[in-house]
């Protein structure tokens, strides 16, 4: 059907899609532009239509959940690496709200189509994709790609409509409800984390093709080119520039494992003896093909590669980038990089997150060391660390749900719960989601990341490592102010919907890119508004995950304990490690800073200073509002690290 | 002798540039190793991620000669 369009606010597209599933309904409705300005799109956007509209006992596979995409206010327009799209619902993983995002070229190509936001809802009857041809939408029979792996999907549907759409599909793992399922697109870039593929999946809605021809207004044309000209011109001479194109972000692997921070044999130790097979030297030097990069971005940190295992087909893919490296690689014990990217490509094209299916083939691998898991249970396989083999049957059983391989469908924490015998003290997770390729031991600002982090486990909120080398890693006060900065400063990003390797590892400075955001949209905004509406995102996010869990915030912030009761056995920071004690002091910090009560409930004072007064109501109702600070909330929350020598 | 520093990031913080943006000249007596040098001038090699001295990835046992740049890489912030 043609649908009807909408003229854009600058920035914007100008229609929303609401399309319900169960009926094949589409409505294009105008984008909500003061949604947008207050929430800044994107994960922001997402974040508040989910409260808004998801019933809080609304199962996160079931119809009532939403599955959001938003392209933001800066994709697609004429900056460097406006190539992001985020999706959103309550995540099946943490029964939370859930974001995820990606690079690549959809999120542009939706807004050229003439969309910010496609809100879906309901469950489709039958196996479905959504065909977005610029005024064209329609719900497609996807029968024939249902089953389809999602790299052998994306070509088969490029085929059949046409190269220059953009394609975004789930694999076999979503179709069958795995926990921890991923979108993916461009052959390589996926939307990993909490699980948005397993929501898509349970939506039956196989992939979305998208083609765009139209453009983007902007609020200040000549502005934005003089000042991103500028910035161009800057960055093409940054010293980061070009080792950032010649391999991507899997050289830290080396840099993690001297620093001992690299996850290896599922967070064991932090140190692994066999890193030279699976570095970033032996990527370039066995697997590179070509680098790849997203739309408007030159630094290129894709790597097009291939996998050679004797005895197993030749495979192509995109990566490892580091959280595969070491999450298939020495978080498995793997030795060579040739195995790491075969694991990468099984995973992606299973469709499975990388991050957290290393999370969980490593637990299981655990298990299996522990006599916890025996062939027995393996339908006669072993699960040995370093066996391709072994991870890629184990895939398989948990794909296609066989005998345990149901109980890791739902990622690490749930399968502890059906193992028991204390396994869940190694079930490397916070709130059910996977932790990402550090180990926080000896890190402690890492571990408080994790802890807090809004969608579970995940280093893309708040990444301090180098803060803990400052300031020294072995004590823990004084992290938790910068944890809160940077969980306001880098999720700006995933509501803007501009890539943060680019923007953030540039020196390019928050102050011009809120100038960039303010010529694209008119909006005239500071830095410190923009910080302070990423906070407010941060506890509208807190409060829902308080109303559907039903308890007080500090009891979801616990890692798992051998974060403090096991040392860190070998390497260089051997003998080291948090104590629960310091687990305390950093939650007790954190809460403080944030204008938290000790439970780990946001006040009414700081959701009053926010504008949250709903949300506030909402948790009184449930006896979860925070009680009042005694010396009231800090004025500002957060604080930005400044380095120091040392 | 004359090498040239030159880094982005929270290195670059800490390399106090004083030629352009990026980039410190310093003055060392005779051949010395990256690491020392570093330490000399009071930058944590734990912060450096990778050296590159034209095109090409070294290591911290490498000794610039004169007039060389030597670029250092920080750690990606989370990859
Ligand atoms: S830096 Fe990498 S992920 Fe970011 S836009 Fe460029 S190629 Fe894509």
């Amino acid at each position: 059907m043609i649908v009807q369009k909408y003229p854009g606010a600058d920035g914007l597209a100008g229609t929303t899609l609401r399309i319900n599933l169960t009926t094949g309904e589409i409505k294009s409705l105008p984008t909500d532009t003061r949604l947008m300005r207050e929430w800044f799109g994107g994960r922001g956007a997402i974040a508040k239509i989910i409260y808004d509209e998801v019933p809080r006992d609304a199962d996160p596979l079931g119809p009532k959940n939403l599955f959001i995409m938003s392209a933001g206010v800066m994709s697609g327009c004429f900056i460097p690496a406006g190539a992001k799209i985020g999706f959103g619902s309550v995540s099946p993983l943490t029964n939370g709200h859930g974001d995820s995002n990606m690079g690549g070229h959809l999120g542009p190509t939706l807004k050229f189509a003439g969309y910010d936001m496609v809100i879906m809802s309901g469950i489709a009857p039958k196996p479905s994709y959504l065909f977005i041809d610029d005024d064209v939408v329609e719900l497609r029979d996807a029968s024939q790609y249902w089953g389809m792996g999602s790299l052998e999907c994306e070509p088969a549907l490029k085929k059949d409509l046409g190269e220059d759409f953009e394609i975004a599909t789930i694999g076999p793992a979503a179709e069958n409800g795995i926990l921890f399922s991923c979108i993916t697109h461009d052959f390589g870039r996926q939307a990993g984390r909490t699980g948005q593929g397993a929501v898509m999946g349970s939506k039956k809605l196989k992939a979305i093709a998208v083609r765009g021809t139209g453009g983007i207004k902007v609020h200040d044309l000549a502005g934005l080119t003089e000042h991103v000209t500028a910035i161009i011109k800057r960055t093409q001479t940054h010293p980061n520039m070009e080792p950032w194109q010649k391999y991507g972000t899997a050289f830290f692997i080396d840099w993690s494992n001297k620093n001992a921070v690299i996850p290896t044999r599922n967070f064991q130790t932090t140190h692994y003896e066999n890193i030279d097979g699976i570095n970033g030297e032996a990527l370039v030097e066995k697997c590179l093909i070509t680098h790849k990069a997203c739309f408007g971005c030159w630094m290129n940190c894709g790597k097009y590669t291939k996998a050679v295992i004797p005895g197993k087909k030749t495979v192509y893919l995109e990566g490892p980038e580091y959280e595969t490296g070491a999450l298939c690689g020495s978080n498995l014990g793997m030795t060579d990089i040739n195995q790491v990217a075969y694991l990468n490509w099984l995973l992606d094209n299973v469709g499975m997150d990388t991050m957290s299916g290393g999370g969980v083939i490593a637990f299981g691998m655990e298990c299996f060391q522990r006599g916890l898991i025996t062939t027995d249970d393996l339908e006669g396989h072993t699960l040995n660390w370093g066996s391709v083999e072994d991870a890629e049957h184990f895939v398989d059983m948990i794909v296609n749900r066989r005998g345990i391989g149901d109980w890791f469908a739902g990622g690490t924490k749930r399968a502890a719960e059906k193992i028991g015998r204390d396994s869940i003290k190694f079930a490397m997770q916070v709130k059910g989601q996977e932790m990402s390729g550090y180990d926080g031991r000896h890190a402690p600002g890492m571990l408080l990341a994790y802890m807090t982090c809004d969608i579970g486990a995940h280093h893309n909120r708040a990444w301090t490592i180098t803060v803990d080398m400052a300031e020294g890693r072995d004590t823990v006060e004084g992290r938790a102010k910068v944890v809160v900065y940077l969980q306001h400063i880098r999720p700006l990003f995933d509501c803007w919907c501009i890539c943060r390797l680019f923007w953030g590892e540039l020196d390019i400075e928050p102050e011009e890119i809120v100038e960039s955001l303010n010529h694209i949209t008119g909006w005239n905004i500071d830095t410190a508004e923009a910080l302070k509406t990423s906070e407010k995102v941060w506890n509208l996010v807190r409060c829902h995950y308080l109303e559907r869990n039903r308890a007080n915030g500090r009891t979801f912030d616990y890692p798992p304990a051998r974060s403090w009761e096991d040392k860190i056995p070998t390497g260089p920071s051997a003998g080291k490690g948090v104590s629960k004690e310091q687990v305390e002091t950093m939650l007790d910090e954190y809460y403080a800073c944030r204008g938290w009560d000790n439970d780990g409930n946001p006040s009414r004072e700081v959701l009053h200073d926010l504008k949250l007064d709903f949300a506030a109501d909402n948790l009184e109702k449930i006896g979860l509002l925070g009680k009042p600070l005694p010396d009231g909330i800090p004025a500002v929350r957060g604080e930005r690290y400044k380095p120091k020598a040392f | 002798m004359i090498i040239f520093l030159k880094a982005g990031g929270q290195l670059r913080t800490l390399l106090k540039p004083d030629i352009d943006h990026y980039t410190r000249r310093v003055e060392i007596d005779g051949l010395k190793t990256v690491a020392e040098i570093l330490e000399e001038i009071d930058v944590n090699p734990a912060l450096v991620a990778l050296i590159h001295v034209d095109g090409k990835l070294k290591d911290f046992s490498y000794k610039p000669s004169d007039g060389q740049t030597i670029t250092l890489q920080p750690p990606v912030s989370g990859g």
